[in-house]
């Protein structure tokens, strides 16, 4: 977390807090109450799903078309016809039925009744399971447009996450750099000291020798020695830089004029640290065109070879 | 000028926060008046048990004068009697009822105070909420000066409680945030009142190094210092202390001092220390990178006072509007109202050096302008003084404020609605009436 900006006599805590919010509002998107997702489900769904999928209206539909009146409902079996609450009625009933009978077939009507009867008890029974689909349809609308949003916040997050990653690599990189650097200095002090002492062939008589140049001439130890050992982390770090230049495109082929491997400027953003060094070789070539042959190592400090040259 | 200090329990090893006010009230007023405590026989402040002697004694100078309790406290009636008070519509026996039972019931207490009122000039009573603040106002109406030390709970609601604050002379707030719940629940606004607080007895020089040795502390902690307790906001603050270590990887340790009513959980980086003294508080403070207070009602915290006092940064509970008001006012904490606010705060503090140190800086001064004993003397003794002049001018005459209780059928009518719901319809009006609390002029931080 970048840290706020503080001095002792102007803390304000109300604006830290502010800042802090707005942090986690950006770190997490926004939230909504419950009372807002409701509202964005019934009006503005279409926003957060996909139209073809689910039809915004969905819910209103669903409870627009659910009757409000109560359907009548009743039984009909095959004395419903001849019943009666008195039972002297319902005796007199039963004695004429067979005359009834004779004047016409109620058997198909009340069949047809009975299974008019049974479909209005399962209509009624499947108001009740329509209250509970709309229910679940109800939730599953709610619980689509939450995860929409989750989704389109975790993007966010995965944006952000990559971004910071990539941060995190080129940070890793020149961190790599810096060590490489700093591991020399050892290496580098008897150079420097030695050079006055074994002036450059190619150097004009009587002209001063600058202050800088006899460290940038004159080869580290090991590259002076040729055959050096070399590491196996050495070469395995100058390929990781090289292909990072390669990455970034801004290498300079070796063959340029004064170009030490590694160019007069930073392969990338991360070896700003390499000017300076670079630099030195650049001012020897200006004033000093030495051959390829005399620039011996690269910002690096290793011992260039034909394996490791730029193509 | 004579005053009493009327508090529920009394004494030098008694801890709470309401009785140690009182302790340190009546110390520091018996330098400039002649200050004399009347309180109960009760150590235990759950079950009243008389443990102490009736009778007087001297504590650090002050003179105490200790009543019997009537009877201890049976928890189960105190529990019903709560439930039908706080949620439920009821009528003013039951809430009288439910003041019988919560203690502690001294008779013999307040018999004392109307037979002798006329010998203090001031009586002061502490914790509206208790027994003896409530029918010892009653009776000694026209003398009574209420420090009410009122949290944010349903008892601020119980109706019998109204004509009280509308009725004393006057009231010392602890913070600005009690004093408009109180005005929004009793409309007291007449009423004199001053916000005072509470200072704290800051020892000199502190030891941060010693406390770190002695308990094998090495890295950055946060402090918790009280109760550990669920109606503290401990349980909710182990919560985000586990999941904010787990998520940041930090090395932050949580040291909590204090009895501990609920179970600390196992975990590497929280320590419980249990109850140490004052000096041992006081280092632990100093050692700490900050203190933590999770509770969600607080009328004052003192802990977060010393905190200050000592330049440390302090990490309050949002939803405590006290805690919140005071760390805006002082520009010397954050706050939190959920977990994700707790791990940012956090993070900051933790993180932040120049934040904690500006924080800490603030808290300082804050506390020197604000709760410094001088300070707190000055306003306790100028209002008493303001009263005082008062009756001279009314010729002695005071009038008794508190309006009666009603007659013997409407105190049976459960007409009264859960105090609960008055605190809440309280709470909305003091919202809808809200404005930033008043902050501090920038010529008295000079």
């Amino acid at each position: 977390m970048a840290e706020f900006n503080i001095r002792a006599d102007a803390v304000d805590v109300e604006q830290i807090m502010q800042q802090i919010r707005s942090r986690i509002r950006d770190k997490r998107g926004v939230d909504y109450t419950e009372e807002q997702i409701q509202a964005m489900a019934g009006v503005k769904l279409e926003q957060f799903l996909d139209p073809r999928g689910v039809r915004s209206d969905m819910v209103a539909q669903f409870r627009s078309s659910r009757p409000t009146e109560p359907v009548p409902t009743f039984t009909f079996d095959d004395t419903t016809l001849y019943d009666s609450h008195r039972t002297v009625v319902r005796w007199i009933r039963r004695l004429l039925r067979p005359l009834l009978k004779l004047f016409f077939n109620p058997n198909p009507l009340i069949q047809a009744l009975h299974i008019q009867a049974t479909l209005n008890a399962d209509t009624v029974a499947r108001r009740d399971l329509d209250a509970l689909y709309y229910e679940v349809m109800h939730n599953l609308v709610l619980e689509m447009t939450r995860l929409s949003i989750d989704v389109k916040n975790l993007k966010m997050r995965v944006e952000s996450l990559s971004s910071r990653l990539d941060f995190n690599e080129r940070r890793a990189r020149a961190l790599e750099s810096v060590v490489q650097y700093r591991s020399t200095p050892e290496a580098d002090r008897p150079a420097v000291e030695a050079a006055p002492a074994e002036p450059r062939s190619s150097e004009p008589r009587g002209a001063e020798p600058r202050a800088a140049e006899p460290r940038a001439i004159q080869p580290r130890p090991e590259a002076a020695a040729g055959a050096a050992p070399e590491g196996p982390g050495q070469r395995s770090r100058r390929r990781r830089r090289r292909r990072g230049r390669r990455g970034t495109g801004t290498g300079q082929p070796a063959s340029e004029p004064g170009g030490a491997p590694g160019g007069a400027g930073p392969a990338s953003a991360d070896e700003g640290h390499e000017p300076a060094e670079a630099g030195y070789a650049a001012g020897e070539a200006e004033h000093e065109s030495p051959s390829p042959r005399d620039v011996p190592e690269g910002p690096d400090g290793g011992t260039p070879d034909s394996g490791d040259r730029e193509p | 000028m004579k005053l009493a200090v009327v508090v529920q329990r009394y004494g030098a090893d008694i801890g709470g926060g309401a009785e140690l006010h009182a302790r340190y009230v009546a110390e520091h007023l018996a330098r400039h008046a002649e200050v004399e405590v009347l309180t109960t026989c009760a150590r235990d402040y759950v079950t009243w048990r008389n443990e102490l002697a009736p009778g007087v004694e001297v504590i650090n100078g002050v003179p105490v004068r200790r009543f019997a309790v009537r009877a201890p406290r049976d928890p189960q009636r105190f529990g019903r009697q709560s439930e039908l008070v706080f949620e439920h519509p009821h009528s003013v026996n039951d809430e009288l009822a439910w003041l019988d039972a919560e203690g502690p019931a001294s008779r013999t207490l307040i018999r004392y105070i109307e037979a002798h009122q006329d010998a203090y000039d001031f009586l002061l009573f502490f914790s509206f909420r208790y027994y003896h603040a409530y029918h010892g106002c009653r009776a000694a109406a026209p003398r009574a000066v209420l420090v009410p030390t009122a949290e944010r709970d349903p008892a601020v609601g119980v109706g019998l409680f109204g004509p009280i604050f509308r009725g004393v002379r006057a009231l010392m707030y602890n913070s600005h945030e009690e004093q408009a719940m109180l005005q929004a629940v009793s409309g007291n606004q007449a009423v004199p009142g001053v916000v005072v607080g509470i200072g704290s007895e800051i020892p000199d020089a502190v030891d941060p190094g010693r406390f770190r040795q002695k308990y094998g502390l090495n890295g950055r902690f946060a402090l918790y210092v009280g109760r550990i307790d669920r109606n503290k906001g401990c349980d909710e603050l182990f919560a985000f202390f586990q999941a904010y270590v787990r998520q940041a990887s930090s090395p932050l340790t949580l040291v909590l001092i204090g009895q501990s009513v609920l179970p600390v959980p196992s975990h590497p980086q929280i320590r419980h220390l249990g109850f140490l003294d004052d000096a041992d508080k006081f280092d632990a403070l100093a050692a700490a990178d900050l203190l933590i207070m999770p509770s969600y009602y607080e009328s004052l915290s003192m802990v977060t006072l010393e905190a200050w006092a000592l330049g440390r940064p302090v990490l309050a509970n949002a939803h405590c509007h006290v805690l919140k008001g005071q760390c805006l006012r002082s520009n010397a904490g954050l706050y939190y109202a959920d977990y994700q606010e707790f791990a940012a705060t956090l993070r900051a503090l933790e993180s932040d050096g120049a934040l904690r140190t500006a924080l800490g800086d603030r808290g300082r001064s804050f506390f020197g302008r604000h709760y410094a004993w001088p300070v707190i003397e000055g306003k306790y003794l100028d209002l008493l003084g303001q009263l005082a002049r008062e009756d001279r001018q009314a010729g002695g005459r005071r009038p008794h404020a508190i309006a009666p209780l009603p007659g013997w059928f409407a105190r049976r009518a459960a007409t009264l609605p859960p105090a609960r719901e008055v605190l809440t319809r309280a709470t909305a009006r003091e919202a809808a009436a809200s404005r930033p609390a008043p902050a501090i002029p920038r010529e008295a931080h000079a």
